[in-house]
């Protein structure tokens, strides 16, 4: 009896562990999908949902597979997909504040504003995050709105963050390139010192006083040719001074415009871009 | 008598399900080393990767992180590949398959040009190993290693020891032989402007080089010795100077350019014409 058991057991344990593994069931290629998503492997990750898709329906993998194409910078496919996800889905609403980010990241502003007007329109429960992503996305235009109503949908922490946006926008610490070429114009160099560019500025002077001093010296000295030489030369550098001090404020004023997109962009992503967190990979 | 052939029955029953189960694997195995050989690289690593995933028991661990390391490897992306060849070091079961890990991470590094880190496994490869064929192996890889940092001279040094690789030791030699010395090129046009260029075959270039050099050196003197010394320092800082400088560092990247081109179609040639193993 016990050796008829036993052997019960090991046929038995043994035709568990035999079975054919079947690579090709819907259920094995969504769990090698899912291995090769949570791997962010998105690329074969998406091939392998799309074969799944051809046996069986699922919104959840087709939110898979745009989400997949937003994370590998492919916008157009990402956007396709998101689109396609049928509004009695349960990712309808999330597909929606993704697709606001894939506008964003593809920097399309105009689809961006527009696609989030419409989801502010209806009633999806990310609403407070669309208005809080497109009051991010604003602060990147020229039309601001009024400070109190563009921060009311914050949190106390991201207020004072986007106060201090939204006051650089409104009073931006430009530089005026005509008062650096008129300060250039009258002491040579100053105009590039305001810019705050203080090396080329002091070269400038000194450059342009030199040349100037030379000629002048050699006029005196009756070198009339050398005299001309040192005149063009001082002439040169002083018209270049003024060109190079509006030059300077032109490019101050695009490293500010520089930093503070960067800036924006750099809480936007450090918020997730106000999307929701998904539990795809636990 | 009924009893025996009941347990014989069971037996091959339990050993031909054991089979059908492993043979599933091994034929994921060998469809993915098919698409392999027909050079699919990315169907090849889906599939490595679906064998892994499925090989609960690690049967085909080794080999598939192995094939996707070759796989990435022979579709260029190197990273990916060292990952791999390092996964497959981690989970090889004897010497040979964790010196072969190891070789193609050398190998890997050396194509990809971090060839600091290819010594540094070559070197611990050398304090493991005692066999004879291996330890010559990472002398080769060494060599290699050698020619992808561009140090010809030494590469044919150890292809010639022991006579490793006579063909690369020729190749290593006359690359070496061929190449120009920046050092030379640099220093002598110190001396005589436009001799670095000569010495690079650069003749045009060499001559007006020399030329420039000649007629401000000789403005330059001839304003100090008429006295007009704010003429000298003027013609002799922005002008003399100027060209001085320029020629030393003309010689110089004439040189670096060329080498460059010789080391490029050495390289080149071995791409191609080389018919031994090849990193």
């Amino acid at each position: 009896m016990i050796k008829k058991i036993t052997l019960f057991i090991f046929l038995f344990t043994s035709l568990i562990l035999s079975q054919q593994i079947d690579f090709n069931s819907p259920q094995n290629i969504k769990l090698f999908a899912d291995f090769l998503f949570c791997n962010k492997d998105y690329l074969r990750a998406i091939d392998e949902y799309e074969r799944y898709l051809k046996m069986c329906e699922d919104d959840s993998i087709q939110f898979k597979i745009a989400y997949g194409f937003l994370q590998m910078g492919n916008y157009q496919n990402a956007i396709e997909k998101f689109s396609a996800i049928k509004s009695n889905s349960n990712f309808y609403d999330a597909a929606g504040i993704e697709k606001l980010k894939v506008f964003f990241l593809a920097n399309d502003t105009s689809s961006f504003i527009s696609e989030a007007d419409l989801l502010l329109q209806s009633n999806n429960p990310y609403n407070n995050n669309v208005l809080r992503f497109k009051n991010s996305v604003i602060l990147f235009t020229k039309n601001l709105p009024a400070k109190d109503i563009l921060l009311s949908p914050f949190t106390f922490e991201e207020k004072s963050i986007i106060s201090d946006f939204y006051d650089w926008k409104k009073n931006p610490p430009y530089k005026s390139e005509q008062i650096a070429g008129i300060l250039s114009t009258i002491i040579p160099g100053s105009g590039k010192i305001y810019t705050k560019n203080y090396s080329d500025g002091i070269t400038a002077f000194i450059l342009t006083g030199l040349f100037g001093y030379l000629a002048y010296s050699n006029f005196e000295h009756k070198h009339s040719f050398r005299a001309w030489v040192f005149t063009g030369l001082a002439a040169g550098f002083y018209a270049g001074n003024i060109y190079g001090s509006i030059a300077s404020a032109q490019i101050f004023n695009a490293r500010l415009n520089f930093e503070f997109d960067e800036g924006v962009k750099l809480f936007l992503e450090n918020n997730n871009y106000f999307t929701p967190v998904y539990d795809f990979c636990k | 008598m009924i009893f025996v052939n009941k347990i014989f029955l069971i037996f091959l029953l339990t050993i031909s399900s054991k089979i059908v189960a492993q043979n599933s694997l091994q034929d994921q195995f060998d469809f993915a080393t098919n698409l392999f050989q027909q050079e699919k690289y990315f169907d090849a690593i889906t599939e490595f990767k679906r064998l892994l995933f499925f090989d609960k028991q690690n049967q085909f661990e080794f080999k598939a992180n192995y094939y996707i390391g070759l796989s990435y490897k022979n579709g260029g992306k190197f990273d990916e590949a060292l990952r791999y060849f390092t996964l497959a070091e981690i989970k090889s079961t004897n010497k040979d398959e964790y010196f072969l890990a190891k070789s193609f991470q050398v190998r890997t590094n050396i194509l990809r040009r971090t060839i600091n880190q290819a010594n540094k496994i070559l070197n611990q490869l050398e304090d493991e190993e005692t066999s004879n064929t291996k330890l010559n192996e990472i002398k080769y890889w060494r060599g290699w290693a050698c020619i992808f940092a561009d140090e010809w001279n030494k590469a044919g040094q150890i292809f010639s020891e022991d006579k490793l690789d006579t063909t690369l030791a020729k190749l290593c030699k006359s690359v070496n032989d061929e190449m120009y010395s920046v050092n030379f090129a640099k220093y002598s046009s110190f001396i005589i402007p436009g001799f670095g260029q000569f010495y690079t075959g650069e003749y045009v270039s060499g001559l007006i080089s020399f030329g420039w050099n000649i007629l401000f050196g000789y403005l330059t003197v001839n304003s100090f010795v008429d006295e007009r010394i704010f003429d000298g320092i003027v013609i002799g800082n922005f002008l003399w100077l100027r060209f001085y400088i320029g020629n030393l560092q003309n010689a110089e990247n004439f040189a670096t350019q060329k080498n460059l081109l010789i080391s490029n179609n050495a390289l080149n040639y071995l791409q191609n014409n080389f018919n031994g193993l090849k990193p």
